[in-house]
């Protein structure tokens, strides 16, 4: 496979073809942030956090664009920069009081993104103003707490549980704004065929899969 | 073909949903294990699609449409039937996305038989057979009769397919589903691609509010269609064709399985159908519901059994399209059009338009004119004239405004009611040509609330695949709604900056333009009252 030549954020980059923009920037030791993404998954592109400017129409998701001969790729600039914002202020606005994930291991990718983007009001209508309702939780199992609020729909755990660990049990179930995570035929998740592997808590970058508390917390 | 659809997930669940009223988990449980399908992708689909149900409901199901023309006309008539039907357990009141008969709004379907919303003393004899039932000669059909049809590809298919292309470029044919992207250039990079499986694909999901020309097109003059996609397999080598129509179009349907039988048993498809040694045939393929559908890579996930959610462009279909191959998809409108150019040749379609503007345009017509139809017309016809032709504007309104191209497309003011209808006189005006879809509003409306309505429409048919348009066109749509309805609030600026991220971000076209019509009209309508409530002032009382 040859070599494609490109420019990201002014500097000459050389990676193999078939390479993304995102991996491409990571080997330069530019970061381009992503929540949807993990590196051992197979990308889909769907939150935009890591939208570059390719100088086209729209701006891709670095994490599935390919690299192509003479790009010049702007991983950050001022309207980029608000388009991350914005995006981050939709996923914040629906999020429940409180992020389970944040509250327990201090890790939830969500809020770390906004505090790295400054968020702090927004004039979307958050969860508890919305004419939709919520999106509830499944305590049903008693290894792994569900918050569906707290989902971003980022498909993280739909190919965590498919494609790492080959236990097919999770799906996007509905559609548009009311789209949730289901199991095997949107049953609790103790109903299903899931094996508590853990492996969709692993890959959740927010509070949406967190690991049930060992006893009453405060 | 039959055995084909049958290797498909959605054809199997479909058939579930007639048979049974319902896709049920039982139902659900025995084909996972019939064809050997984890639970979970099963649900996804069911769940996706809105032509599958869980559970069967009341026996008659009563759809009607929520959108567009049939929200401006209608809002009166359906109250008053859903008032009348309230106690009816035996009857089920849903309301749908544009059901794509903009010209009887409002509209409605009743066990999947649509017509025009009956009043609830009619209800049980309810009788649509008499609506467009006689088939009509198009302006564009180049034949006197069904004896000669086809003949148009018997000739140009002995011919090579550089020339084909040619005519097709010197006729100056553009995408007529709303893209316009050059006929020729789509043919020609798809017969350049190199790669199996080879397909053309005729994009019949016709389902924007105000759009209803491809039904017109296909209920009278399907043989131009298939004639159309037989002559771009031709081109491309193709051994497969799909007509992927909308479940909503059951004449159009009907018409379509029609002329398909007859041209098989004529031979002008099956085997040798393009050249010696060259099968071709086409399936017709029923769209399990959803607007999204006809974005052309949803379109193709669907047609490989998954949820209809748009692709990551590059690659294009040209390149790799249905099961990666080569894959040609045009409009209804497009490939009929081919038809009628071979037939007649590009310099008469040049002929047929205004100007320096060639060829006809099919235009639906829908809103406050007194005769909402298809309307075939010379390219550069204006928007002033269009209206005339459908008798002018209805109920003793003056026009307010228009959209000339479908949801997606600015309203303009009366004003520009003398532009040319043409991509680009219609973009220098500041929206767009479109499907070809001119909606009228009449003063006296609430524009307002037509507005609002556009971004609903997507909202409600978004996929829910990236996070800008599923998250970015609801929120947009509950700002502009609590401040239009119950507490004035200045959004103009935080709705238009939401747009900006969702015309940037978003995957496909659709959240692309979620909040457009919106936030152009709170630019370009300063003045109209209606709109005032988002610029955090109280209406004026009339």
């Amino acid at each position: 496979m040859s070599d494609v030549s490109l420019t990201i954020d002014g500097v000459e980059v050389t990676v193999p073809e078939g390479t993304t923009i995102w991996e491409a920037a990571a080997r330069y030791g530019i970061e381009i942030p992503v929540l949807c993404h993990d590196p051992r998954l197979e990308p889909v592109g769907v939150c935009r956090i890591c939208a570059v400017d390719v100088g086209e129409r729209t701006l891709p998701a670095a994490c599935v664009r390919h690299v192509e001969a003479g790009m010049n790729v702007i991983t950050a600039n001022t309207e980029i920069t608000a388009h991350r914002r914005i995006l981050t202020e939709l996923m914040l606005s629906d999020q429940p009081e409180q992020s389970r994930r944040e509250a327990t291991t201090g890790d939830d990718s969500l809020y770390a993104l906004a505090r790295e983007l400054k968020v702090s009001d927004f004039p979307w209508p958050d969860a508890k103003s919305s004419s939709n309702p919520p999106r509830g939780q499944d305590d049903s199992s008693p290894v792994i707490a569900v918050d569906h609020q707290a989902c971003i729909l980022c498909d993280r755990c739909v190919r965590a549980c498919d494609d790492i660990q080959h236990n097919d049990v999770i799906t996007r179930t509905g559609k548009g704004h009311s789209v949730r995570i289901g199991f095997d035929l949107d049953v609790p998740m103790a109903e299903s065929s899931c094996v508590s592997c853990g492996e969709c808590v692993a890959v959740c970058p927010t509070g949406a899969l967190t690991h049930q508390f060992l006893g009453e917390t405060s | 073909m039959e055995n084909k659809a049958e290797h498909r997930l959605l054809n199997a669940l479909e058939h579930i949903q007639q048979t049974q009223g319902a896709v049920s988990d039982e139902a659900l449980k025995a084909l996972a294990a019939e064809w050997g399908q984890p639970l979970y992708r099963l649900e996804g689909l069911r769940s996706f699609y809105p032509v599958f149900r869980e559970t069967p409901g009341a026996p008659n199901r009563l759809q009607i449409c929520r959108d567009g023309p049939c929200r401006l006309k209608g809002e009166a008539a359906v109250k008053a039937l859903k008032d009348a039907l309230g106690d009816r357990d035996d009857i089920e009141i849903e309301m749908v996305s544009c059901l794509g008969l903009c010209d009887c709004a409002p509209a409605a379907a009743l066990n999947d038989s649509p017509g025009p919303l009956p009043d609830h003393a009619d209800i049980d004899a309810w009788d649509i057979k008499d609506r467009h039932s006689i088939s009509e000669h198009l302006p564009t059909d180049p034949y006197p009769d069904t004896a000669a049809h086809y003949s148009t590809a018997a000739q140009w298919l002995k011919r090579p397919a550089e020339e084909i292309i040619a005519e097709i470029d010197a006729a100056g044919l553009q995408g007529l589903g709303g893209a316009a992207f050059p006929t020729a250039r789509k043919w020609q990079f798809t017969r350049a691609a190199q790669g199996e499986p080879r397909t053309v694909i005729c994009n019949a999901d016709e389902s924007e509010p105000g759009t209803f020309k491809d039904r017109h097109l296909l209920e009278h003059a399907p043989h131009l269609v298939i004639e159309g996609i037989l002559i771009g397999a031709a081109v491309i080598g193709a051994r497969q064709g799909i007509i992927y129509l909308r479940h909503e179009y059951q004449r159009a349907r009907a018409a379509i399985t029609k002329a398909l039988n007859k041209a098989r048993a004529d031979g002008v498809l099956g085997s040798d159908a393009i050249g010696p040694g060259h099968d071709f045939d086409i399936e017709l393929f029923i769209s399990p519901g959803g607007y999204i559908l006809g974005e052309e890579t949803a379109l193709l996930e669907a047609l490989e059994d998954r949820r209809g959610e748009p692709r990551h462009k590059p690659p294009f279909p040209t390149t790799a399209g249905l099961h990666g191959g080569p894959t040609l998809i045009n409009n209804v409108e497009t490939l009929a059009a081919v038809s009628t150019i071979l037939a007649r040749g590009a310099s008469w379609w040049r002929e047929q338009g205004i100007g320096e503007h060639a060829g006809l345009k099919y235009v639906s017509v829908s809103g406050d004119v007194k005769n909402p139809q298809v309307l075939c017309l010379p390219w550069g016809t204006t928007v002033a004239e269009a209206i005339e032709h459908c008798g002018g504007m209805a109920d003793n309104r003056d026009l307010l405004a228009f959209s000339p191209g479908g949801a997606s497309t600015p309203f303009l003011p009366a004003s520009a009611a003398q532009t040319p209808m043409t991509f680009d006189d219609l973009r220098q005006a500041g929206s767009g040509l479109g499907t070809g879809a001119l909606f009228v509003v009449g003063t006296g409306r609430n524009l307002a609330e037509v507005l609002l309505g556009q971004a609903r429409f997507f909202r409600n048919e978004s996929c829910g695949k990236c996070v800008p348009c599923r998250v970015g066109s609801n929120k947009g749509v509950e700002l502009a709604d609590a401040a239009l309805n119950h507490q004035p609030n200045a959004i103009d600026a935080e709705l238009a900056e939401l747009h900006q991220t969702l015309m940037r971000t978003s995957i496909c076209g659709l959240g692309q333009v979620a909040l457009l019509p919106l936030v152009d009209g709170l630019k370009r309508f300063p003045d109209e009252p209606s709109l005032q409530p988002l610029r955090g002032q109280t209406p004026e009382a009339d």
